[in-house]
């Protein structure tokens, strides 16, 4: 009887170890069309009703809890903005009179043919469910592909650029955020023309490197790290240039290329409405993310080089 | 706990529970920050179960429990059905084996619970190959994330205990204490 119980006590914690293993084998292995990835959209499309009305249900517990964590930071972020305001308002003033020349110069030589936000058709969801795993910065959206929401469509908000849609279901889609382990994003610092790759730290959501930049590219603290509206691969998101992603708070010059730690823009820990920039067939944001797939994948470090494959027309 | 004596009554609430842990934790506790990390409800609850109803049914719950929060956070599939079960699995060994009834026992199991799923989760994805630079930021959240955790545990074992309770066939415990308190069985008389 002691006997008939270990066994069994035993072959059910293989059975499950062994059944874990081949759902990980599996899943890792296919494609992302792949039969066990299909389940797991099923299901989405299945709870997506269900989390956003949780969601709803439970908004006032989230705003209470939320509400006092404000009130704590609340004083020292109002000082924080008024010297932030007083800032940019002067450097408005200044930015005005050369966008002004900056657009008559482009449609003089006819570059203003680049890629811009105003090419998408934005598509505004609000975040039902997140994965703040330490490895795992993923955000489920109330949007799919019955909104026209794609895989690899930039994901925006007020602040700055919050990710890419990972993967899509027919009313929810999975967003990875810019710290996600997956995420790289090509990105330059402010008006210069060098352009790196903006990768997460694992374990620090507060802090993203920008690698692969030249020796003698310029950064200083403090100057904002925009995308590039370039892609280093084939899988990457084709951003549109000029979205703001972080801020400079250190250089580091210890090797042949010079990186930069990046502060993001936006508070990720708190993202509640998205826009999600999808591109209709035909127009150029969806033309060039074709173009994008279409390339041959990057030979081995290629992606490390820092070199550019495909870009906007003004990026790079 | 042997197959036979897991009850209907039993596997309801187990489910019951898991579903409204899992979607709690996704709509509400994921949603606050607590000193730069998230509480994570999940492993405890399949630690307790294991504790409560033993080493089956723990490797069990934690196997479906895993395959939940994979789903519904579309991470990779069986991650945390591994960890989960392994975890759920250990702790219905510690029943079995041990027994223990020291009030701090759930502290000491929701803690070492945590940091086996936070450890457990960084070596499944070193494993699996990180693009990533990795930040030393990232021993620091594993340390905050269990003594977070553990500031969690007791009121979780209190949960799960109480949601349990009626489903359980007979707790040996209690037997046992009854037969303590009536005189007779106690181990020291049986010669």
């Amino acid at each position: 009887m002691y006997d008939k119980t270990v066994r069994r006590r035993r072959a059910v914690l293989v059975l499950l170890v062994v059944l874990s293993l081949i759902l990980l084998t599996a899943y890792f292995g296919e494609a992302p069309s792949g039969r066990l990835h299909s389940v797991q959209r099923g299901f989405l499309t299945v709870i997506s009703p269900i989390q956003n009305g949780a969601n709803k249900a439970l908004k006032p517990v989230r705003d209470l809890f939320g509400w006092i964590g404000d009130t704590v930071h609340a004083k020292s972020q109002r000082d924080q903005l008024l010297k932030q305001v007083d800032k940019l308002r002067r450097e408005l003033v200044a930015n005005e009179a050369e966008k002004r020349s900056y657009g008559e110069l482009l449609s003089l030589y006819h570059l203003d043919s680049g890629l811009k936000v105003s090419d998408y058709r934005p598509v505004n969801a609000t975040v039902v469910a997140k994965s703040p795993n330490v490895w795992y910065s993923t955000v489920t959206i109330d949007e799919g592909e019955s909104a026209g929401v794609r895989v690899n469509d930039p994901v925006i908000n007020g602040e700055g650029l919050v990710g890419k849609v990972a993967q899509t279901a027919s009313d929810g889609a999975q967003v990875s955020l810019i710290t996600d382990s997956s995420m790289g994003v090509s990105a330059r610092i402010g008006a210069g023309n060098s352009v790196g790759i903006l990768q997460p730290k694992v374990g620090d959501s507060n802090d993203l490197l920008l690698q692969y930049l030249p020796a003698n590219a310029a950064a200083n603290p403090g100057e904002y790290v925009v995308t590039s509206g370039t892609v280093s691969s084939p899988d990457d998101s084709l951003y549109p240039p000029g979205i703001p992603v972080g801020q400079v708070t250190s250089v580091n010059e210890e090797s042949a290329y010079k990186s930069v730690n990046v502060r993001p823009l936006v508070n990720l820990h708190s993202v509640d409405v998205v826009q999600v920039l999808t591109a209709a067939q035909g127009t150029l944001p969806s033309n060039l993310s074709h173009l994008v797939l279409a390339l041959p994948a990057p030979q081995s470090g290629g992606g490390a080089s820092g070199e550019q494959l495909a870009s906007t027309g003004i990026g790079g | 706990m042997s197959g036979s004596e897991l009850s209907g009554s039993l596997l309801l609430r187990i489910t019951a529970l898991a579903v409204v842990i899992v979607f709690f934790q996704i709509g509400v506790v994921w949603e606050i920050p607590v000193f730069g990390v998230y509480i994570d409800l999940s492993p405890l609850l399949v630690a307790f179960v294991g504790l409560r109803c033993g080493s089956v049914l723990g490797a069990a719950v934690g196997f479906a429990v895993g395959l939940l929060v994979d789903l519904a956070l579309l991470q990779t599939l069986g991650v945390t059905s591994l960890i989960f079960t392994l975890i759920g699995y250990w702790c219905g060994r510690l029943r079995e084996l041990r027994d223990p009834q020291a009030p701090l026992t759930p502290l000491f199991v929701g803690a070492v619970a945590s940091a086996a799923s936070l450890i457990g989760y960084s070596l499944m994805e070193f494993l699996l190959g990180v693009d990533a630079p990795v930040s030393l930021g990232l021993l620091r959240g594993i340390v905050v994330g269990v003594v977070v955790n553990t500031v969690v545990a007791l009121p979780m074992w209190l949960i799960v205990r109480r949601s349990l309770e009626r489903g359980l066939p007979d707790d040996p415990r209690r037997r046992r204490r009854r037969a303590y308190t009536t005189g007779g069985l106690s181990p020291l008389s049986r010669r």
